[in-house]
């Protein structure tokens, strides 16, 4: 940033300072949530973020980027246990064409990452849309203070700090803890160590965890979602068909979107109401500017 | 007389190293390509077993059933009778590694080869006797000695594992020097190279197989001399093959070089003491010969020129020396009662089948994406060492993976599509209420739950009393077993976070294979009729 620049961005940063937040929320020219249905995952993905205002609302030139699918199990696309893999492809299609310098795209599995990377098909379309697939790297883990309410530290893959942004791009499914696992949640595959002990307290674990990670975009894949079994399914009659994609700055909104997929009221989660007290974002559906759409 | 080394020879043993050297990257490539190709099925890799006459011999006389895949060891068997021994000499990957580092302890001055004139060369043939006499009690120890078992299940377990070692701590080192592009490109290749790390007597087999290799330093090929009972095999079958040895006596100039250096101790001169049985035809004398006396014509005569010194006295006693070890290899307890920890890979035949056909090979191991199938120890009883158990501490049953069944070379796993697989039944999981979570804290954990595979899941979630230290009750979601619907994969005791005795442990009973390994009487309860 110039010297000059920075003094314009000072001088109109302090004048608007003088008013009310709600002036800048007001004249929000992009709705908080793009909520689009459609046949096609890679349409209905390229049309949420561009409901957005578009990729480069997010992604800057130059900029390194790791999209978080959820690949955790050995499952293949129908059986809907990991993110749909044409999502992802287009989120990583959509960063480069923003000029991102490099997307990066991996996942702390629960089965052998070469198993589920491959069966979910998600490592062979995001290596086609140009994104450099990586499988967790145990030395790039490192101790990070979470500062978290109850998670105070936990070990992270460093690739995830690096990062200039985020993208988080996990699937709806259910989960018999905390009755379903959406975008919190897919924040424990950016860990290593025993993760399965932060089960004993996960609701305030993952509330913890998306804080700290913050993604700059959260696109929650509704295409297929698994309401029974979960989180791994198997039969195909766990999945149903729901053809969305939803999609937001704020990954509290996403997550309590996703959860009338599942007709749950966003306030009897226990996750999201921690994380709505904690100040993380919104669910309230009614006080939210959601765009509704079928393409 | 032309003193010179014969250029043909050289030429021949230089072909030879080539051939040695193309089969034992064939070997290495086919065993590191051993692990999940990206999809359900992978091709043909435990294709060199199929080529090795020893195995097919004594898993068809110890199972009383030929396995068609051994029909390529018929050519092994055409080959040395044409031939003789070349496929010691040419192609095994084990006699390649002996060959390599005698060589090397030669080069190094640790090994200075001498002649040698002792009859310590029939060892082999009693190891071979004592073998096959076993497999007529169905007792199949082939696989023990058997060069391309002992090699394949020695890298599966101890050299790979302990190079994958090493490798990640040079990794490590990349690191700290702060050259990450270079450590972050070997972690992926060695991610995709899939390499199994732990094995439960990795340090044993390894320390086997290292001395194996350290005996090169008091003979050559000291292995392939006295040891291999492959070896000793095609021995046997070379009697009648029609490349002989030719010394010119012309030529010849009686410096003994051909003897001291001959890899196998065949005792090229004098012409009447040659051990076609224990030629390899690796071309060393031939090619060493200051004089280029030594040929290989093709030729029928002489007929016989030394002859394996099998004694009828010895073979009499070496077979009931067979005949005698066999209950001592029966000594086990599993034959009363059903091991638990005997938690068998999908498809694994009847104990008593899978014995008779397991050659202790590791593929199995190697293939398995987990790292769950271990070499037993004490589980099987002494005749099943080293024949593949789960231990799910260590890795768990994939689900939708049937490799180990589609590498066994044998059919001791039987072949399974992941349809058919995901019936199997290998065990049974147990909740151990002692140390599990939720029914002693109280809180809750359901991991185990979460990971069980089948759907629907076998492990349901109860809520249940549970009485705290301080007299209050809490009622927290615990886990219960469905037997109906468990496999036994042992996902659950292998991420149960009570780290150090799992709370929910597999054993092997309700084992699809096995009828008496069983819980329920089933059969009862279904025609409850004429009682």
């Amino acid at each position: 940033m110039k010297r000059r620049e920075f003094i314009k961005d000072l001088a109109v940063g302090g004048l608007l300072l003088n008013f009310q937040p709600g002036l800048l929320a007001q004249n929000k020219k992009f709705p908080d949530l793009a909520w689009i249905q459609g046949e096609s995952p890679a349409q209905i993905t390229k049309e949420a973020v561009s409901s957005l205002g578009g990729i480069r609302q997010f992604i800057s030139r130059g900029d390194v980027v790791v999209v978080k699918p959820n690949i955790g199990w050995d499952r293949i696309p129908t059986q809907s246990a990991c993110t749909n893999p044409e999502v992802i492809k287009t989120l990583i299609e959509l960063s480069l064409e923003a000029g991102a310098k490099e997307v990066k795209v991996l996942d702390n599995p629960c089965n052998p990452a070469n198993r589920t990377y491959a069966r979910s098909g998600i490592a062979d379309a995001a290596k086609e849309a140009g994104a450099k697939v990586l499988f967790p790297n145990p030395h790039k883990l490192k101790k990070m203070a979470l500062k978290g309410e109850w998670l105070k530290e936990w070990e992270v893959y460093t690739d995830f700090i690096e990062a200039d942004k985020i993208i988080n791009a996990p699937i709806a499914k259910t989960h018999s803890l905390c009755r379903l696992t959406l975008g919190l949640k897919n924040w424990l595959g950016a860990l290593g160590g025993n993760r399965n002990q932060l089960h004993q307290k996960l609701d305030q674990a993952i509330t913890d965890l998306a804080a700290f990670f913050n993604p700059c975009l959260t696109v929650m894949d509704g295409y297929r979602i698994l309401i029974r079994n979960g989180p791994q399914g198997g039969r195909l009659s766990d999945v149903k068909l729901f053809k969305t994609v939803v999609a937001g700055v704020d990954y509290v909104a996403v997550d309590a979107a996703a959860a009338t997929f599942f007709e749950i009221d966003p306030q009897d989660l226990p996750f999201l109401r921690i994380a709505h007290q904690k100040g993380l974002g919104q669910i309230d559906l009614e006080k939210l500017r959601i765009e509704k759409r079928t393409v | 007389m032309k003193k010179e080394r014969s250029k043909k020879y050289r030429i021949i043993q230089a072909l030879r190293i080539l051939s040695q050297t193309v089969f034992f990257l064939l070997f290495f490539y086919l065993l590191l390509g051993t692990h999940f190709p990206g999809e359900d099925y992978i091709g043909r890799v435990e294709i060199f077993f199929h080529f090795d006459p020893l195995l097919a011999l004594t898993t068809f006389i110890a199972s009383r059933a030929f396995f068609v895949s051994f029909i390529f060891a018929a050519i092994t068997v055409v080959l040395t009778f044409v031939l003789g021994r070349v496929a010691c000499g040419w192609v095994c990957p084990l006699g390649s590694i002996h060959q390599a580092f005698s060589w090397l302890f030669k080069k190094s001055k640790l090994l200075r080869p001498k002649r040698i004139k002792d009859n310590r060369t029939a060892w082999k043939y009693s190891i071979l006797v004592f073998i096959l006499v076993g497999t007529l009690f169905s007792l199949n120890l082939a696989g023990i000695l058997d060069p391309l078992s002992l090699l394949y299940r020695s890298f599966v377990t101890g050299i790979l594992p302990a190079a994958n070692y090493g490798i990640s701590a040079f990794i490590g080192i990349l690191y700290k020097l702060k050259l990450f592009p270079l450590g972050d490109s070997l972690v992926q290749f060695m991610a995709n190279l899939a390499i199994n790390p732990i094995f439960l007597q990795g340090f044993l087999i390894g320390l086997l197989f290292s001395g194996i290799v350290l005996l090169n330093l008091y003979r050559e090929r000291l292995w392939c001399r006295y040891l291999c009972p492959l070896g000793a095999f095609l021995g046997l079958l070379s009697r009648w093959n029609i490349l002989k040895l030719k010394i010119d006596s012309q030529k010849c100039i009686e410096c003994h070089l051909c003897n001291i250096h001959c890899e196998t101790q065949a005792n090229p001169f004098p012409l009447e003491e040659w051990k076609s049985a224990e030629c390899v035809y690796c071309f060393t004398c031939s090619a060493i010969c200051p004089t280029s006396a030594i040929t290989f014509p093709v030729r029928t005569s002489p007929e016989q020129i030394a002859t394996v010194d099998l004694s009828r006295r010895k073979l009499i006693f070496h077979s009931l020396l067979g005949v005698l070890a066999v209950p001592f290899f029966r000594l086990s307890p599993a034959t009363r009662r059903s091991s638990p920890k005997l938690i068998r890979p999908p498809g694994a035949l009847p104990e008593e089948q899978f014995l008779k056909k397991c050659i202790k090979c590791s593929e199995c191991m190697k293939a398995c994406p987990t790292n769950a199938l271990q070499p037993a120890w004490s589980e099987a009883g002494p005749e099943g060492i080293w024949t593949p158990i789960l231990v799910p501490k260590i890795g768990y049953c994939e689900y939708y993976c049937s490799l180990c069944s589609q590498v066994c070379p044998t059919g001791a796993i039987q072949e399974l599509t992941v349809e058919e697989k995901t019936k199997v039944k290998i065990g049974l999981a147990w909740v151990n209420k002692n140390r599990c979570i939720p029914y002693n804290l109280g809180t809750p954990c359901i991991v185990c739950e979460e990971h069980c595979p089948t759907s629907p899941k076998a492990i349901k979630l109860v809520k249940t009393e549970v009485k705290l230290p301080d007299g209050t009750i809490m009622t927290p979601l615990a886990p219960v077993i469905d037997t109906d619907l468990c496999i036994g994969c042992g996902i659950c005791e292998n991420k149960c976070p009570v780290v150090d005795k799992p709370a929910i442990y597999v054993t092997s009973v309700g084992e699809s294979r096995s009828e008496k390994n069983q819980l329920l009487l089933d059969l009862i309860k279904e025609n409850s009729g004429p009682y």
